[in-house]
């Protein structure tokens, strides 16, 4: 498993904006994220998260204010190590589960025939659909798929994972497992960034950072943001920051 | 490779993930049966009607050639414009674009990919026309083919560069009649280009089905050789480099930019 230095910053994003036309869809937006942990970026839709993540993995260009990933600027040299989960499943319905995990692989340079067998079977037991590698996408429920889509965007043991919204749709059960196996990356040493609008995501995630209107409006683990605002839940906080106005670090 | 040795192009001189994106293009095509079923019988049925159309041999005999360009030109384009537009759509595109694959690979990646069956459905239109409809013609077989193959490279690219103007299917369906119809009016399918107005015989000389036209009638009516259509040939090799660079620069990763 490749892994980030644990004293690394993952991710640096310094004042950046981007416009979508006329919409400004980040506004002047700092973060830091530190290697090895689980971070969510948490907010309303339009807030500016998949913007945020698409400029992250390099296919958006920032129109002033710099981005770093990896201590590198995003590009095509360095992108087999992040690994990327888009919002929509982004799979290739034909195929089959093994066949679009490999190909994944492949484009991300686990060049090694043997190895790459290897890395694409473990990959695919770990979604646990292994009883179902042979069978094309196009029958596999919406759950799978998003397992499916987790699994193209591990397979070459990245040192970032950048997941637009990885739980959407997902029962309970399979949510829970999605976690469990995050909480297993990050003790390797991967930093995951996650975007979701579920308060219940972002409990399980190390640090958090509220998002609104294109920028950050508050910082900090689940427990000083609650802590801070006085708040019993992370959604109550979430409001409090909203009506607050503010920008505020825990 | 045997669509690298055709090119002229070396396997190490290809972009590094193209053959990849050819193995994906090839596979997922050949597990959609039905597309496959589709692939092989359209051309048949299409030609079978224009075949039945014409009692009179002799006239299929000479419009033949122009069928024939136009036919291949049409099918590669299509099969090619849709499918990339769906890659688009699905978000596949933008989740290649975020990872080491270059826009060449791409590109070069669905030529090869989408080469392969437009190559077999140019094979089947073509072997139906000479041994079903019993059309007779005068050059070699292998020179019509190698003809064709140059037409199928440029209309495969030209779906590819088409279909980054399409945010939708409906919206690449009204590319068809705009990119075909012109061509099969204004490049002498019908009725001859000599016969038309000027500035119509002008805006046909832009256009690549009037040297695919010119080129097959040349082999097929007269005897001619690659050699002495090489004009026509070379005219749609540059059509085919300039579709492709064109479909690497406008290359977009999703429908929405």
């Amino acid at each position: 498993m490749v892994t980030s230095d644990s004293n690394q910053v993952a991710v640096d994003v310094n004042e950046v904006t981007f416009r979508y036309g006329n919409i400004r869809a980040l506004d002047a937006l700092s973060l830091e994220i530190p290697a090895g942990i689980s971070f969510g970026l948490l907010g309303p839709n339009g807030a500016g998260k998949t913007t945020l993540i698409r400029l992250l993995v390099g296919l958006l260009k920032p129109k002033s204010g710099s981005v770093r990933v990896l201590e590198e600027a995003p590009s095509r040299r360095m992108a087999n190590r992040v690994g990327y989960m888009p919002q929509l499943h982004s799979l290739y319905t034909e195929l089959s589960v093994r066949q679009n995990v490999d190909f994944f692989a492949k484009i991300n340079r686990l060049s090694d025939g043997a190895e790459r067998a290897r890395q694409v079977e473990e990959t695919i037991r770990l979604i646990d659909l292994w009883s179902r590698r042979n069978d094309s996408v196009v029958k596999l429920s919406g759950g799978m798929r998003q397992r499916v889509s987790l699994a193209c965007a591990i397979v070459h043991n990245p040192p970032l994972l950048l997941l637009d919204e990885p739980t959407v749709g997902l029962d309970p059960e399979l949510r829970v497992t999605f976690w469990e196996h995050f909480a297993n990356l990050n003790k390797q040493g991967v930093t995951i960034v996650v975007s979701s609008h579920t308060m219940d995501d972002a409990a399980h995630c190390d640090r958090l950072a509220f998002m609104r209107d294109g920028r950050v409006i508050a910082q900090g683990s689940p427990d000083e943001l609650r802590s801070n605002t006085r708040q019993d839940t992370l959604e109550d906080a979430f409001l409090y920051y909203v009506r607050s106005g503010g920008e505020h670090a825990a | 490779m045997p669509f690298c040795i055709m090119c002229g192009v070396g396997v190490n001189m290809l972009p590094r993930y193209a053959l990849t994106i050819a193995g994906r293009v090839i596979r997922q095509l050949i597990r959609d049966r039905r597309t496959i079923v589709l692939i092989v019988a359209v051309p048949m049925v299409v030609m079978t009607l224009i075949g039945l159309s014409f009692p009179e041999g002799i006239v299929l005999d000479r419009i033949a050639p122009a069928l024939l360009a136009t036919m291949v030109l049409f099918f590669s384009f299509l099969l090619t414009g849709i499918s990339f537009l769906r890659e688009r759509s699905q978000g596949t595109m933008e989740r290649l674009m975020a990872s080491p694959v270059s826009r060449p690979d791409v590109v070069l990646g669905y030529l090869l990919g989408f080469f392969l069956f437009a190559l077999a459905q140019t094979l089947i239109i073509l072997l139906f026309t000479i041994y079903v409809l019993d059309v007779n013609y005068s050059g070699d077989l292998w020179q019509i083919f190698v003809f064709q193959i140059i037409i199928i490279a440029g209309a495969v690219n030209l779906g590819i560069f088409i279909s980054t103007f399409a945010r939708n299917e409906f919206q690449m369906v009204q590319f068809i009649p705009l990119i075909l119809f012109p061509q099969v009016f204004l490049c002498g399918v019908i009725w001859p280009v000599e016969q038309m107005p000027e500035y119509l015989q002008w805006i046909g000389r832009f256009l690549p089905l009037k040297y695919g036209v010119d080129g097959l009638r040349g082999i097929m009516l007269t005897g001619e050789s690659l050699v002495d259509v090489g004009f026509e040939l070379l005219v749609l090799v540059g059509f085919t480099v300039a579709t492709s660079v064109l479909a690497t620069l406008t290359l977009r990763r999703g429908v929405g930019g």
